[in-house]
């Protein structure tokens, strides 16, 4: 019986509220922008398969709240993550000064077991409004920040228009995956296919 | 020949037995006063049961005793059973109760299954199951004579044993027993039983004295009765309360409990005592399931029912609750009896309790609302009103005008207003912008909704605005059309979720754990199952309580939902028990699926737009009776939606740990 090794990669999409943490998600799960999504209550995840060399991945992809006041679920949600993406709009000043804070937090809920190494990626999100007139943070800027803090990969994406969102993800997954230590799940594919929506989290990131 | 029934405490062997007596032993073995009479029309009375049980409570003192007969009309077999008259146990238990619980004339082609209970010790007794999917509440047999009750539809009607439950008799089974067994486990549909004729039935009418002329003229109506049964049109609405509906929730534990508690407290036992019963009963039955069945009229279509061991989940199982069928909303002529000449609710309880059996018609909603959600007194007059909502309209313009009249050079300075404001900005245009109501570019409601929120940001500034409230807001406003009395009901709304938006949680976590806490007393094997997969936080069920299933029903059913929790009629936590009720609907799914805290999540998000609301509402009003004060115990005082304790004093912990 064939087996085929499958790992699921835990994402963690973090940022204050608006910024377009549920419009970036759905961009690259189901290649579509909707003007009518509502704001996030609570959390909720989708998935994608994504091979990667000649392994396939699932990428669970956890969309939050944005707001501060929902914090305190973080802890239920951020455990076992692999990255963290941190989501600002390149548009208002606020949502940039609070990566920080996000990042901060993230570390002091999910508590990964090497914090200095732990993975995130930054995407400055909305770069499409207005033709970039209105942005108010530049790019250097967030680059500079990113920088500081470890050298973090820095992308500009419209979840609207689809711009670099494949590419930021594809990155995301790739720093997922070097978080996960070598030890993998093997599993039966026909298990794996019947589940339907069954996970097999890989035990390295129960810690 | 009560020697007989004695013997009633039956295996199988029994049973078997008892096929092959024939109908003539049947006869004899009632208690021989009108062992076959002739009924009019044909009809024929095959048997005849007295003593035959209702407890309607869980008080074993409150029963009602009556005769449960099986009455054979040309090929068609029927069953009733009419309480006596004039000898109740207890004061408490009207004759109006009485004609509550009779059953007049069911056809048994109407019965999906006949379950048998045999308790230890103890008066066995019967769960009827229509194949509607509701139940009549147990028949305890006083005089026994559940053996003889089975073999005689035995005669009559195709039976055969269920396959998963050696007690558990399929009536008009033809096709697929296995099938129909497995869509058994399928979740219950509730479905209302509508017993109009028990309604119609005055309460001088008399049960058993006139039961012959009354089970035959009713086997006579057999087919109409049949109608009545299905169809809810002919409901009475100004009679909410006295139509019984018995609902099965099949496999809800809790029901289990409630009638393992009925039963020790009718014969005294401890809990543990009755637990232990159970159990052993089950025992038996599996050690007496390889008695195959013998004597089939039918031999090649009652198959070989292949004993199957049970289901571990499926151990709570054969519950049953009497719950009330829902009812039509509230229409506007109904409404007016609610009201005296000058517009004043006479009574507020009996509105309530009519609107929490069947809510309101949507044209009403806009002045019944205002009177649920606390803005209008139930004893104000029109006139009252009128001048109240026009003073609170200047009021809440002076409100407003707190932030109107901020300027952008001082709003500049005041980030804490711009954030907010652009908070609200974000989220009203994404509410509900499919309804046609909120759609569309400038759309005029939704500057509505943003002025009313950030006028509420200013009137409850320590509160602020949280996501969630333009949720809470959006059908309010909607409802009531005019912008400052939607700002005040949304304020009466407010007295009671604020805290579910405060900065700690804490009206949140309160919530949760008495979720918890009343999943632990109504479903401990689901409880079990999540504490095992370390699910105890129930933060699965956040979104459900923060805005009130608000993203769960589709808008119509949403204010259906919200004017029934509104009339804290059964109780001010009718959301927690609502939340159980959902829960325990797909149990089996969740457990069977062995659904981690990730999957449970995703499940229950994608429960969205599934969700049966009626339902969930019967199962919800169900389970907060057999909870009863242990449930009521189960929530902290203080748990929203109750007011808040200590009225005024901090009702929002101002820290400055967040700027909005
Ligand atoms: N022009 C433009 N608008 C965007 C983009 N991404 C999101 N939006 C809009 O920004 C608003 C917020 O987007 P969401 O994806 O709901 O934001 P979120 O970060 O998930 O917000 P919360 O759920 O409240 O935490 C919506 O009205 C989106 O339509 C983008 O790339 N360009
Ligand atoms: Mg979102």
């Amino acid at each position: 019986m064939a087996t085929r090794r499958r790992m699921l990669l835990k994402v963690i999409i973090l940022g204050d509220s608006g910024v377009g943490k549920t419009s970036l998600m759905n961009q690259y799960v189901n290649r579509k922008f909707s003007n009518q999504y509502k704001a996030t209550i609570g959390a909720d995840f989708l998935t994608k398969e994504v091979q990667f060399e000649d392994r396939l991945f699932t990428l669970q992809i956890w969309d939050t709240a944005g707001q501060e006041r929902f914090q305190s679920l973080g802890v239920a949600f951020y455990r076992g993550a692999d990255c963290c993406v941190l989501v600002y709009d390149v548009n208002v000043m606020k949502s940039f000064e609070n990566l920080n804070n996000w990042r901060e937090e993230f570390l002091i809920q999910a508590s990964p077991s090497d914090p200095e190494n732990f993975p995130f990626v930054v995407l400055g999100n909305k770069v499409d409004v207005d033709g970039g007139n209105s942005r108010v943070v530049s790019e250097k800027k967030a680059k500079a920040w990113c920088a500081s803090k470890g050298n973090i990969p820095y992308f500009e994406t419209s979840a609207k228009e689809g711009f670099n969102v494949d590419a930021a993800f594809e990155c995301i997954a790739k720093n997922a995956l070097k978080n996960e230590p070598e030890e993998e799940i093997y599993l039966p594919d026909t298990i794996d296919v019947a589940g339907g929506g069954r996970q097999q989290r890989s035990t390295g990131c129960e810690c | 020949m009560h020697e007989t029934d004695i013997h009633d405490l039956s295996d199988d062997a029994d049973y078997a037995a008892s096929q092959q007596q024939g109908s003539a032993s049947i006869m004899r073995s009632d208690s021989g006063r009108q062992s076959s009479s002739s009924e009019p029309d044909g009809a024929e009375v095959v048997y005849s049961k007295d003593n035959v049980t209702i407890h309607p409570s869980q008080l074993a003192s409150e029963r009602i005793s009556g005769r449960l007969k099986l009455i054979k009309q040309g090929s068609a077999l029927f069953m009733t059973w009419i309480p006596y008259k004039g000898q109740g146990s207890n004061a408490r238990l009207s004759e109006k109760d009485k004609n509550l619980y009779t059953i007049r004339a069911v056809p048994l082609t109407e019965v999906r299954s006949v379950r048998r209970h045999t308790p230890a010790f103890g008066w066995q007794y019967i769960i009827v199951v229509l194949s509607s999917g509701l139940a009549f509440p147990p028949l305890y047999f006083y005089n026994g004579g559940v053996k003889e009750f089975l073999a005689t539809i035995k005669q009559h009607v195709f039976i055969v044993r269920s396959a998963e439950d050696a007690n558990v008799f399929l009536i008009n089974d033809f096709q697929n027993p296995l099938q129909r067994t497995l869509s058994s486990l399928e979740l219950p549909r509730a479905v209302s039983v509508v017993s109009d004729q028990s309604v119609s039935i005055d309460v001088g009418e008399s049960p058993l004295d006139e039961s012959q002329e009354s089970s035959s003229r009713n086997v006579r109506d057999g087919r109409l009765s049949t109608l009545q049964y299905n169809g809810r049109t002919r409901l009475k609405p100004q009679d909410p309360a006295r139509d019984l509906s018995i609902h099965v929730l099949e496999k809800f534990s809790l029901v289990t409990k409630f009638a393992r508690e009925t039963t020790s407290q009718i014969f005294g036992e401890t809990h543990n005592n009755g637990f232990g019963a159970i159990e052993k009963r089950r025992y038996n039955h599996q050690s007496s399931i390889d008695h195959p069945e013998k004597a089939s009229n039918s031999a090649e279509k009652a198959p070989e029912l292949v004993p199957v061991a049970a289901d571990p989940l499926e151990f709570d199982e054969a519950a049953l609750i009497w719950g009330k069928p829902r009812q039509p909303p509230l229409g506007p002529e109904e409404w007016v009896s609610f009201l005296d000449s000058e517009g004043r609710v006479t009574d507020s309880k009996a509105l309530r309790k009519r609107i929490f059996y069947g809510g309101v018609e949507h044209i009403l909603r806009k002045e019944v609302w205002a009177f649920l959600l606390g803005y209008h007194a139930y004893d104000s007059t029109y006139a009252e009103r009128e001048y109240f909502s026009v003073l609170k309209k200047s009021e809440y313009e002076t409100i407003k005008n707190q932030w109107q009249s901020i300027s952008p050079e001082q709003a500049k300075r005041f980030t804490k207003f711009r954030e907010r404001k652009g908070l609200i900005d974000k989220d009203v245009v994404r509410t509900d912008r499919s309804l046609p109501f909120y759609d569309g570019d400038d759309n005029p409601n939704v500057n509505i909704l943003r002025d009313i929120l950030l006028t509420y940001s200013f009137y409850n500034f320590d509160l602020g605005y949280c996501q969630g409230m333009s949720d809470l807001l959006s059908p309010i406003l909607f409802v009531m059309g005019n912008e400052a009395d939607s700002f005040w009901c949304f304020v009466s709304l407010m007295e009671r979720l604020g805290p579910n938006f405060n900065r700690d949680q804490n009206g949140m976590h309160t919530q949760l754990f008495a979720i918890s806490k009343l999943v632990e007393l109504l479903d401990s094997p689901l409880h079990n199952y999540f504490k095992q997969q370390e699910c105890l936080n129930y933060f699965f069920c956040f979104r459900w309580v923060l805005i009130q299933f608000k993203r769960e029903f589709e808008y119509e059913k949403t204010m259906r939902l919200w004017e029934v929790l509104w009339t804290h009629y059964m109780s001010e936590h009718l959301h927690l028990y609502i939340c159980v009720a959902i829960l325990k609907r797909y149990r089996n799914k969740i457990m069977g699926e062995q659904m981690d805290f990730d999957t449970l999540l995703k499940f229950i998000n994608e429960l969205s737009g599934q969700i049966e609301l009626d339902a969930v509402i019967r199962d919800a009003e169900a389970l907060c009776i057999c909870a009863g004060e242990n449930g009521a115990a189960s929530i902290p005082p203080g748990t929203p939606p109750s007011l808040p304790i200590d009225n005024g004093l901090l009702l929002y912990s101002q820290q400055d740990d967040e700027v909005l």
